[in-house]
């Protein structure tokens, strides 16, 4: 008899780790999956407080609700909730599936009559070259069940990145219009805007590069809004605040010379990603946000998540490589330099390219334009994930 | 139990009942600090091979088989040969030895572990950190005393390792066979 699947939907688990990251790339890629791809997702999710920042609907208290066709678990310890096993079970991040999940899908392989899910791995972005040569290898579990490790990256070889079908048309028809920009500004509050400023996103980790940063905006033309939620940032700037950050409001501005600090208000991804697209320049971090400034099309400084001993410099270097592949040394220098500097901290090294950068600023946007085209390679990370199902 | 991150050369491994002697491992880092590890394996039943991977945490089940002290011999395409303490010879394949093939010379002193499944060599261990001299290397480019500037050096028996900018010609090296990555200069 050959065994068949008791269901087709897909499962996907998440730990939150850090706050919007994680759940960040899993609920895009769940919302992806069910709206492009008509599929039936399960997103168990470990803190669905953290969730319900990017997804205010969300209620934390209920156990499942459903939002834009993905049904939303509420993922205790023990899990509390039947699962039934559907086509395809991912577990995000490495995280560590319930045990009694494990056994589930053990007794399904040891059964002739079910096959059970396909178990992936979804892994961290990275532009290293050793994840073209372990995507899509599987992992060998000693019970004999199997599963494969699906790395997204940037080359034709690996899993690809999360892109949803209509992101650069609506982004492009977004940008087309000037008057976008400055009605987003101020439905989310923020006021003193003129059409003529500098408007920079921040969403960082704690950094002295950005203090330095700050101080020189301060004495910069044309005048600058550093746009910066309650959150991580934040830490590097106390003495640029007024009051402690818990007083701070959304909406609020703090003017230091020529350079103005506007506190932002936490919002759903579409209109993060708006909100990327209306900057000037990004500043972002971990994967979720570096992918979309990405998509954004402007120029950005990505704040890796530190790793043990300087190793996310070599992640850091490797996407670098690949951004700068064919730009001319006097563009890629001080972007690159730029980069490094915000990430080592070092104060005057950071000053020093951002006016660098004053020279290249078109043609670095004109590349920030390309670079989508380029890098999605034909497919994004929900296609080449369908795919990969179906050849398995 | 050994985690993903322990298993080395040499070592052999329980797969839904069947032992792989492990051929080559190959560390990396995905992100938070989480490891990668990807194994090149060979059943020892079917003589086939297949590439795997595993996070660094997860647990394998090494299994212990006959070892015996050994030291090297010689080489005889595509044979290794070892000899024991009563002058026995075993033969090992190089394909088996994986990346553990580029520290094995002529003389080489160090007594390695030959693991035998049914009374036949399939593996060998070498110590965890060997020495070796650096025959060629490119001088040190800026004078770098911090260990953190890397080059590329050529150690005796042609195998290359990744040192420190600060290592020269004719330097002895401290090398973990693990992951063939430099130590010290000794």
């Amino acid at each position: 008899m050959t065994p068949t699947q008791a269901s087709s939907h897909w499962d996907i688990f998440c730990t939150v780790v850090d706050n919007y990251g994680d759940i960040g790339v899993t609920w895009r890629l769940a919302q992806q999956l069910a709206g492009e791809y008509r599929i039936s997702v399960n997103l168990w999710v470990d803190d669905l407080h953290s969730f319900s920042h990017i997804l205010p609907q969300l209620d934390p208290g209920l156990s499942s609700q459903t939002f834009a066709g993905v049904t939303i678990f509420k993922w205790n310890t023990p899990l509390d909730i039947g699962f039934t096993p559907g086509a395809v079970l991912i577990e995000s991040f490495a995280c560590e599936l319930p045990e009694k999940i494990k056994a589930q899908l053990l007794a399904q392989h040891q059964s002739a009559e079910q096959a059970p899910p396909l178990w992936l791995n979804l892994e961290y972005l990275s532009a290293e070259d050793w994840v073209d040569n372990c995507h899509g290898l599987p992992s060998l579990q000693a019970s004999g069940l199997k599963k494969f490790f699906y790395f997204p990256g940037f080359t034709p070889k690996t899993g690809g990145l999360i892109c949803e079908k209509n992101l650069l048309t609506q982004r492009a028809e977004w940008q087309s219009c000037a008057d976008n920009r400055l009605g987003l500004f101020a439905e989310l509050g923020l006021t003193g805007i003129a059409p003529q400023d500098k408007v920079i996103s921040v969403f960082s980790y704690e950094t002295r590069a950005l203090a330095a940063l700050c101080q020189l905006w301060q004495v910069s033309m044309p005048r600058v809004h550093a746009l910066i939620p309650k959150g991580r940032s934040l830490n590097s700037l106390t003495q640029l605040l007024p009051c402690p950050i818990a007083d701070l409001v959304p909406g609020q501005r703090i003017v230091h010379g020529n350079l103005t600090l506007h506190i932002l208000p936490m919002t759903d991804q579409q209109a993060f990603d708006r909100l990327l697209w209306s900057c000037d320049f990004n500043i972002v971090r971990g994967e979720d946000s570096f992918l979309r400034a990405q998509w954004a099309a402007k120029p950005f400084i990505w704040h890796i998540y530190p790793q043990e001993d300087d190793y996310h410099l070599v992640k850091l270097e490797a996407f670098m490589s690949l951004y700068c592949d064919n730009l001319t040394p006097e563009i890629a220098k001080p972007w690159a330099e730029l980069n490094l500097a915000f990430n080592q901290e070092q104060q005057s090294a950071v000053n020093l390219h951002w006016q660098e950068l004053d020279s290249v600023d078109l043609p670095l946007l004109q590349h920030a334009q390309q670079w989508p085209i380029d890098a999605l390679n034909d497919a994004d990370l929900a296609s080449r994930l369908v795919q990969f199902v179906k050849n398995s | 139990m050994k985690t993903a991150h322990e298993i080395r050369p040499g070592n052999v491994i329980m797969l839904d009942g069947s032992p792989w002697v492990v051929q080559k491992t190959e560390t990396t880092r995905s992100g938070r600090n989480a490891a990668i590890v990807k194994l090149k394996l060979k059943n020892l039943l079917l003589d086939s091979g297949t590439e795997t991977t595993f996070k660094g945490e997860d647990k394998l089940e090494d299994i212990i088989l006959e070892r015996l002290d050994c030291t090297y011999s010689y080489f005889a395409d595509p044979m290794y040969v070892f000899m024991d303490a009563e002058y026995n010879q075993y033969d090992v394949e190089a394909e088996n030895l994986g990346d553990a093939a580029a520290f094995i010379v002529d003389g080489m002193e160090e007594t390695c572990q030959v693991t035998f499944y049914n009374e036949k060599a399939i593996s060998v261990e070498l110590p965890t950190t060997i020495v070796r001299e650096v025959t060629y290397t490119e001088p040190s480019a800026r004078g770098d005393t911090s260990g953190k500037v890397m080059k590329p050096a050529t150690i005796t028996g042609g195998g290359t390792v990744t040192v420190a900018d600060f290592v020269k010609v004719g330097d002895k090296i401290e090398i973990d066979t693990r992951t063939g990555e430099f130590k010290k200069r000794v």
